[in-house]
């Protein structure tokens, strides 16, 4: 095995860091799918580097090696791993595997208690659900059907064009499923800390989409002022997770994403990050080739030693 | 402008408008409220709907109906039941075993709502609010 095992754990770190900075210059459809997606590909690389780097000291185990018929002194004498290296692997996927199962209850839980919540917000039946609270507060919760639910307060502070575009902002978090893409994102950097600053980029990016979706319904300048109306908000519930809380997020980048020209598709820079997962990818196949080629030269040594 | 709205949206904003005024409004003021685009017989078909929901309430505005949001306990409970129905889909049957659990304070409560004479021209069989 050589260098190949080691580069998607590289090429994660690398899109852990680069990959929210170049997001921003992206839509925000394209950015969210990259990151969110892209992030769950990187991760994925990750784990299954330090899988086959683990693997080769646990398969030295007596009982393992009996069963699948390989020598385990071949195995020593070729593996290139160095065996600190190879506990280590084994100690790190133990512990992300449990960062990520742990991840993956925790959004599970918050998913069903959104659900239970947009079944019960008053009133029932509709899309639109109100909060008796004087705070502006708003936000999406995901389920079947999903609800916007906005508080009076902010009903009564808003114009008729920036009620409409705080309906279009949290709809279009609903429509897009965003908080399934925000889901891949907090998997993403549970199974893999070099990726923790996905959650935050995707976060901000699906709220720039929302954004950008309600500045189709009406003018960008509505969207804009709902969004500073908005943004004195900080009572939105952020225990459930799953909830888009509109103005919680960095409202005053946002802002100024509305106000600059529409981002273009860059395509050097979807390129790049899509590359950086297409070269991990292609390091894991390789790294685990190899790891077959030195089994099978393990278990052909123990033929040879048992005929 | 009207451009993308999707179905149940229209619902939407006009609740939206009905909370963000401080009175009850008669379906002209809705439909201003909400953008003058929209024809006064679709706000209207927009608030019966509502009203059957018991998402809003009722009240006589000189010759015209007023409308007015509501969420207090009551008319929760109410909406609640109202979805349950219609999910259970036969209506007569889930009344019946309704009926069926009630205690005698709660049935002579609904014999009287049930036989109280209806105010000309309203229909008492659409109010489900508090």
């Amino acid at each position: 095995m050589h260098a190949s095992v080691y580069l998607p754990l590289f090429i994660a770190g690398l899109f852990g860091l680069t990959a929210p900075r170049l997001a921003l210059r992206l839509p925000p459809a394209a950015a969210t799918w990259l990151l969110s997606v892209g992030g769950l590909i990187a991760a994925a690389g990750a784990a299954a580097s330090l899988t086959l780097l683990g693997f080769t000291l646990v398969a030295q185990a007596q009982p393992l090696a009996e069963s699948g018929h390989w020598s385990i002194t071949a195995l020593r004498h070729e593996d290139p791993v160095l065996a600190p290296v190879a506990a280590a692997s084994i100690v790190a996927v133990l512990v992300l595997a449990v960062r990520f199962i742990t991840a993956g209850v925790r959004r599970a839980c918050a998913l069903l208690a959104a659900h239970r919540l947009a079944s019960g917000l008053p009133p029932v039946g509709q899309e639109l659900a109100v909060l008796d609270d004087p705070a502006p507060r708003a936000f999406a919760v995901p389920g079947r059907p999903g609800r916007i639910a906005m508080s009076t307060g902010l009903l009564r502070m808003l114009r008729r064009d920036q009620r409409r575009a705080v309906l279009a902002h949290e709809r279009s978090h609903l429509s897009h499923r965003h908080h399934l893409h925000q889901t891949a994102a907090v998997l993403a950097a549970a199974a893999n800390p070099l990726l923790y600053r996905l959650p935050a980029a995707v976060a901000l990016s699906v709220e720039r989409w929302a954004d950008e979706d309600a500045a189709v319904t009406c003018d960008r300048r509505s969207v804009v002022e709902a969004l500073t109306g908005i943004a004195t908000d900080t009572g939105a519930p952020r225990r459930s997770g799953v909830i888009l809380a509109a103005g919680a997020n960095d409202v005053q980048r946002r802002v100024r994403a509305l106000q600059a020209p529409v981002a273009r598709l860059s395509i050097w820079r979807v390129a790049l990050l899509v590359g950086l997962l297409v070269v991990a990818v292609v390091a894991v196949r390789e790294a685990a080739q190899d790891t077959e080629r030195l089994f099978e030269l393990a278990q052909a040594a123990y033929r040879s030693a048992h005929r | 402008m009207q451009t993308r709205r999707p179905a149940g949206g229209l619902e939407s904003e006009v609740l939206a408008a009905l909370w963000a005024a401080d009175r009850p409004l008669t379906p002209g003021e809705v439909s201003d409220a909400v953008g003058g685009e929209l024809a006064y017989t679709t706000v209207q078909t927009i608030l019966t709907r509502l009203h059957r929901k018991g998402a809003v309430v009722r009240e006589q505005a000189g010759r015209a109906h007023a409308y007015r949001p509501v969420i207090d306990d009551a008319g929760l409970a109410a909406q609640r039941m109202r979805a349950m129905l219609d999910r259970g889909g036969d209506h007569a049957a889930v009344l019946t075993r309704f009926v069926g659990t009630l205690t005698p304070d709660d049935e002579a409560t609904l014999a009287k709502l049930l036989g109280a004479p209806a105010p000309p021209g309203d229909r008492p069989a659409d109010e489900v609010d508090s």
